[in-house]
C-alpha cells in the first residue's frame, strides 16, 4: 500500500479518469487500519514548477490538524501541449487517541498548456461532494476570474503579502466575489500573520475603564521586517477602521497620519527592521505606552503598559509562526467572515 | 455563551477575534490550595489559558490554606504537579513568568485575622497588578469548610465589590449531601454571595461533547421532529468506570454513586438532552429550561422505588484481567458497607415532549470500560416491508467520553441478490475530524466564571430540584424496614442482573458499549 505509507512523495500515478476507482481501491487495501477524513476540499494552486512537491509536504503537515481532501495543482500555462498527470496518495497520522491513522487524501495535478479551461473541469471532478471548497491560490490573480469556478469556492485564500500591484488585485478578487454573490470569504494570509499581535494588543482595552485610552493615542510606531510593509500597513487599517480613525494624510512612504474621532492628530510611523514580520508595535498616549514585542525566544510576545521610556514587566502570549503551514492551520481554525480584514483594507487601500 | 449583564462595553479591538465572552482581569483566590484538586486540575488549566494566550493580562492567584509554606515552595509544589498533569508540556519561560503571578496565603480557614490579611493583599494587587477589584474565589477545600469561609469573607468586606468590580464565588460539588443539606449550604453562601456571584461548578458541563448536544440539537433541523415521544423508544445514558472507590472511601461511603454521579452530572446530562429549545443563549434561558426537566422527573413512591431504581455494589472479580477486591475489602470502607457503587434507575420525564419515554441510567465502578454515553433510541418503523423480522433499532449515540463523538445506526441491504438488512454505523469522532485537542473542562469553565457566563453552571434551583429527585430514593434504601435490596455484582461485569431485568421487563436491553 505505498501510496498510504508515503506521506511526502505524489503517491501513485493514475489516470485522471481514473482517479475515483484509485481511490477506492488504495481504502479497500489499507483493510480498516486507516480512517479517511475530510472536513473541507483543500485545493491549492501554484504555477511554480516544482511545487508539486512543496506542497505536498505542507499538505502533509496540515492536514495533521485539518483533516481534508486534498487537491494539489501545478500548472504549466506557457506549455505548448495540452496534459494533465495525475496522482493520488494519503497523508496518514496517529490520531490523538493514538490507535488509530487519520488519513487526509490527496489527488495532485500537473496541467501543462491551458490552464484556464482546464483547471475548473479538474475541480469539479474531484470535490468531495457536501463539503466546503477552499482555494489556496499561491499566485497573483489575473483576467479572466473564470465566474463559474469561483463561484463555488467557498474561502478564497492567499497571501497579498507579495503582490506588485494590491488594488489591482484586490479589484479582481472583489469582482469574483461580486459574480458569486458575496458568498466567497477573502482570507488573505497576510492578515492572518497579525492574529496574534492583533489579539496581544486588544487584551489591553478588555476592560472598559481603558477605553479612555482610545481617544488619548497620539502616535503609533509598527517595527516590520523586509518585505513586509504591507502587513504593517494592514494592522494601521485595521488601528483606524476599529477606532474609527479618519482623514488619512501621508507625510512620507512610511509616515502618515489620521485624525481620531475626538479631532486629535495621530502619527503612524513605519519602521524597517530585520526581525518578524512585526517586530514590535507601540501604542502611545501622553501617558501610557502600550507595547507589543517579540520575545527573544522566538514564538512569544511579550506585552507589557507603562509609562513612555520605562522598562514594563511584560506578560508573555502566543506569537504564532510566520510559516504557510502554520498560518493556514490558523486560518483554516478560525472560519467565519472578515468584515474586519475588508475594512481595515478600505482605511489604507492605497497605501499597500 | 452570552454576555452577563455585568459585563462591559464591548472592546472594538476584540471585533473578529474571538467569538467567546471576553475574561476580565481579576485575582483567583483558591481555598485548599495545597490539596489535590488545585494541583491536578486548577492550575494545570490556569496554566494552559496562559500558555494559549486565553487569560487576560492581569490575573493574579492567591492560594489560601493551612499549611506553613513560602510563595517560593508553593510555586515549586505547583510547577511539579503541572509538569504532571498539564495536557501541554510545561514551558520553563512560559511557566517562570505565569509562576510569578503565584503567591501563598497561609491561615486557618475559621482565623479571622486570616481574612482581614487576605483583604489587605487583595487590595495591594489590585494596586500594583491592575487586576481591578474583581475577585474569584474558588472554594476546594472540603464542604464542611464552606460556612467558616463564607462567613469570615463577608466579616471582612471580601464579598462586596467597588462599582465596576466584581466578585465572584466558585463551588466545587458535593452542593449538599440532601436537599435540607443542600438547602442550607445556598442559604450559607446567599448570606454572603448573591445568586448571580455563585458558579457551581459540574465539570461534565465543561466537556467539549457536553456543550455539543445543544448545537446537536439546536443546529440541526433533521433531528428537531424526531427527538420525542412519538419518534423516541428510550433513552439510555451510561457513565461507567473501570476504577474502583481509590483513595476517596471516606467520602464514597457516605455519598455513593446516587449522590457522587446521578445527582449532578448524570441529571445535567439528561438535562441537555431533554430541555425544550432556550429562548436565547442566555445563561439563565438555558438553565430555565434545564430546572423544568429536573421538575418534571416522575417522583416514585416508596414501594415503586424497588421496581424502578436498582442499587448494587461490587464484589471481587477482575478488570482487563487483574484480580481485584471487592468494595468491602477496600482501604477505609466498612467491611458491612451498604455503600451503593451501582445504580440504575428507570426514569420518566412527565411533560408533553416525553411522556411515557423511559430513561434508563446506569452508573457503576469496577464496570468492564470506561465509558460515558447518552444513546437515543427511535422507535421501530411499522412491521411491513423489510421491518417485519428487524430487531435493532435506530440509534444516536452521543460518546462523552473517551473517544468523543456521534454515531448513528441505521439499516443497510446487504450486497446481494437477496433482500438481507442488516444495521451499520455511520460515525463522528472529534479527534478524526479536528485535530485540535480539545481544552480541559476545568480550562473552559475557569474562563467562563472570569467572563460571567454562568451557563455551563449549575444554578440553585436546578440543584435542589435535584435533590428532590434523589431524597425519596436514599430515604428508600436507608429505611429499616423493607428498603429495597443491595445487588452485589463481581468487579469487571456489566453491573448485577437486577439492572438487566429493569429493562428485560420492558422488552428492551441495555447498549452494549
Amino acid at each position: 500500500m505505498p501510496a498510504i505509507a508515503e506521506t511526502y512523495s505524489l503517491g501513485l500515478p493514475v489516470e485522471v479518469s481514473k482517479i475515483d476507482q484509485e481511490l477506492k481501491k488504495l481504502w479497500q487495501e489499507s483493510q480498516g487500519a486507516a480512517t479517511r477524513a475530510s472536513l473541507v476540499n483543500l485545493a491549492v494552486y501554484s504555477e511554480d514548477a516544482g511545487s508539486l512537491n512543496k506542497n505536498t509536504q505542507l499538505m502533509a503537515k496540515i492536514t495533521e490538524n485539518h483533516a481534508c481532501r486534498a487537491i494539489v495543482i501545478e500548472a504549466d500555462c506557457k506549455a505548448q501541449e495540452n496534459r494533465v498527470e495525475s496522482w493520488i496518495s494519503a497523508h496518514c497520522h496517529v490520531s490523538r487517541a493514538g490507535s488509530k491513522q487519520i488519513c487526509s487524501e490527496q489527488i495532485s495535478f500537473l496541467l501543462r498548456g491551458g490552464c484556464t479551461t482546464l483547471l475548473p473541469s479538474i475541480v469539479f471532478s474531484h470535490l468531495d461532494s457536501d463539503l466546503p471548497f477552499y482555494l489556496w491560490w499561491q499566485e497573483e490573480f489575473r483576467e479572466p476570474m473564470d465566474p463559474q469556478l469561483w463561484a463555488w469556492v467557498d474561502r478564497v485564500i492567499y497571501d497579498s503579502q507579495g503582490w506588485e500591484d494590491f488594488s489591482a488585485q484586490m479589484h479582481l478578487l472583489e469582482s469574483a466575489e461580486q459574480e458569486a454573490n458575496q458568498r466567497t470569504v477573502l482570507c488573505d494570509l497576510n492578515w492572518t500573520r497579525l492574529d496574534n499581535v492583533r489579539f496581544a494588543l486588544a487584551q489591553f482595552f478588555d476592560h472598559p475603564a481603558s477605553h479612555h485610552h482610545f481617544a488619548k493615542i497620539n502616535s503609533v510606531r509598527i517595527d516590520f521586517a523586509p518585505g513586509f510593509r504591507s502587513t504593517a500597513v494592514l494592522f494601521a487599517g485595521w488601528l483606524a477602521a476599529q477606532l474609527n480613525w479618519q482623514g488619512k494624510k501621508t507625510e512620507a512612504a512610511n509616515k502618515f497620519s489620521f485624525v481620531s474621532s475626538s479631532g486629535r492628530k495621530l502619527d503612524v510611523e513605519l519602521q524597517e527592521r530585520p526581525g518578524d514580520p512585526i517586530g514590535e508595535v507601540a501604542l502611545a498616549t501622553p501617558e501610557v505606552e502600550f507595547l507589543v514585542a517579540h520575545a527573544k525566544c522566538g514564538d512569544l510576545l511579550e506585552v507589557s503598559r507603562g509609562n513612555p521610556g520605562e522598562k514594563h514587566t511584560p506578560q508573555l502570549m502566543p506569537a504564532g509562526k510566520n510559516d504557510p503551514v502554520s498560518l493556514m492551520s490558523e486560518e483554516l481554525m478560525r472560519g467565519g467572515p472578515h468584515h474586519v480584514y475588508l475594512h481595515a483594507v478600505n482605511r489604507v487601500r492605497d497605501l499597500l | 455563551m452570552n454576555r452577563a449583564a455585568d459585563q462591559p462595553e464591548p472592546n472594538p479591538l476584540r471585533e473578529g477575534l474571538s467569538a467567546r465572552a471576553v475574561p476580565q482581569p481579576c485575582t483567583i483566590v483558591i481555598f485548599g490550595a495545597t490539596g489535590d484538586l488545585t494541583h491536578r486540575k486548577l492550575v494545570p488549566a490556569l496554566y494552559n489559558l496562559a500558555a494559549d494566550g486565553d487569560l487576560p493580562p492581569a490575573v493574579e492567584i492567591v492560594g489560601f490554606a493551612r499549611r506553613p509554606k513560602t510563595d517560593d515552595e508553593f510555586r515549586r509544589d505547583l510547577e511539579e504537579a503541572t509538569r504532571n498533569f498539564s495536557r501541554q508540556t510545561v514551558r520553563d519561560e512560559i511557566w517562570k513568568n505565569f509562576a510569578q503571578s503565584i503567591t501563598y496565603h497561609q491561615s486557618e480557614f475559621e482565623d479571622e485575622s486570616g481574612y482581614n490579611a487576605l483583604a489587605k493583599r487583595l487590595d495591594e494587587i489590585d494596586k500594583n497588578h491592575g487586576t481591578r477589584g474583581n475577585r474569584l474565589f474558588y472554594f476546594a477545600a472540603s464542604p464542611d469548610q464552606f460556612e467558616p469561609i463564607l462567613k469570615h469573607l463577608k466579616a471582612a468586606g471580601l464579598n462586596q465589590t467597588c462599582e465596576g468590580s466584581w466578585a465572584r464565588v466558585i463551588v466545587e460539588k458535593p452542593f449538599g449531601t440532601d436537599l435540607a443539606s443542600a438547602r442550607e449550604l445556598n442559604r450559607i453562601i446567599r448570606n454572603s454571595f448573591s445568586e448571580e456571584q455563585t458558579y457551581r461548578i459540574d465539570h461534565f458541563l465543561g466537556k467539549e461533547t457536553a456543550q455539543n448536544i445543544l448545537v446537536l440539537r439546536f443546529a440541526n433541523a433533521i433531528f428537531a421532529p424526531l427527538w420525542n415521544t412519538h419518534y423516541v423508544d428510550h433513552v439510555q445514558i451510561t457513565a461507567a468506570e473501570t476504577l474502583g472507590v481509590e483513595n476517596r472511601a471516606g467520602y464514597y461511603e457516605h455519598a455513593g454513586a446516587l449522590r457522587d454521579m446521578v445527582q449532578n452530572h448524570l441529571l445535567q446530562l439528561l438535562c441537555l438532552v431533554a430541555m425544550e429549545p432556550p429562548t436565547d443563549l442566555s445563561a439563565d434561558s438555558i438553565r430555565d429550561e434545564k430546572v423544568k426537566v429536573v421538575r418534571s422527573l416522575r417522583h416514585w413512591s416508596r414501594n415503586e422505588i424497588a421496581a424502578n431504581v436498582v442499587r448494587a455494589q461490587y464484589s471481587k472479580g477482575a478488570i482487563n484481567g487483574e484480580p481485584v477486591v471487592g468494595y468491602r475489602q477496600e482501604k477505609n470502607v466498612n467491611p458491612d458497607s451498604q455503600t451503593e457503587t451501582f445504580v440504575a434507575l428507570r426514569l420518566f420525564i412527565d411533560n408533553w415532549r416525553w411522556a411515557d419515554v423511559p430513561i434508563y441510567m446506569r452508573v457503576g465502578k469496577r464496570l468492564p470500560k470506561s465509558a460515558t454515553d447518552i444513546s437515543i433510541h427511535f422507535k421501530k418503523a411499522p412491521a411491513v416491508l423489510f421491518n417485519k423480522d428487524l430487531r435493532d433499532l435506530n440509534v444516536l449515540v452521543i460518546r462523552i467520553q473517551p473517544d468523543e463523538g456521534i454515531s448513528l445506526r441505521i439499516h443497510a441491504k446487504v450486497p446481494g441478490t437477496s433482500f438481507r438488512i442488516e444495521p451499520v454505523k455511520m460515525d463522528f469522532h472529534y479527534g478524526t475530524s479536528f485535530g485540535k485537542a480539545s481544552p480541559e473542562a476545568y480550562e473552559r469553565l475557569l474562563l467562563d466564571a472570569m467572563s460571567g457566563d454562568a451557563t455551563l453552571f449549575a444554578r440553585r434551583d436546578e440543584v435542589e430540584e435535584a435533590w428532590a429527585f434523589i431524597d425519596p430514593i436514599e430515604e428508600a434504601w436507608h429505611a429499616k424496614k423493607d428498603a429495597p435490596e443491595l445487588f452485589f455484582y463481581p468487579a469487571g461485569s456489566w453491573g448485577p442482573e437486577a439492572a438487566d431485568d429493569l429493562l428485560a421487563g420492558d422488552g428492551r436491553a441495555w447498549r452494549r458499549l
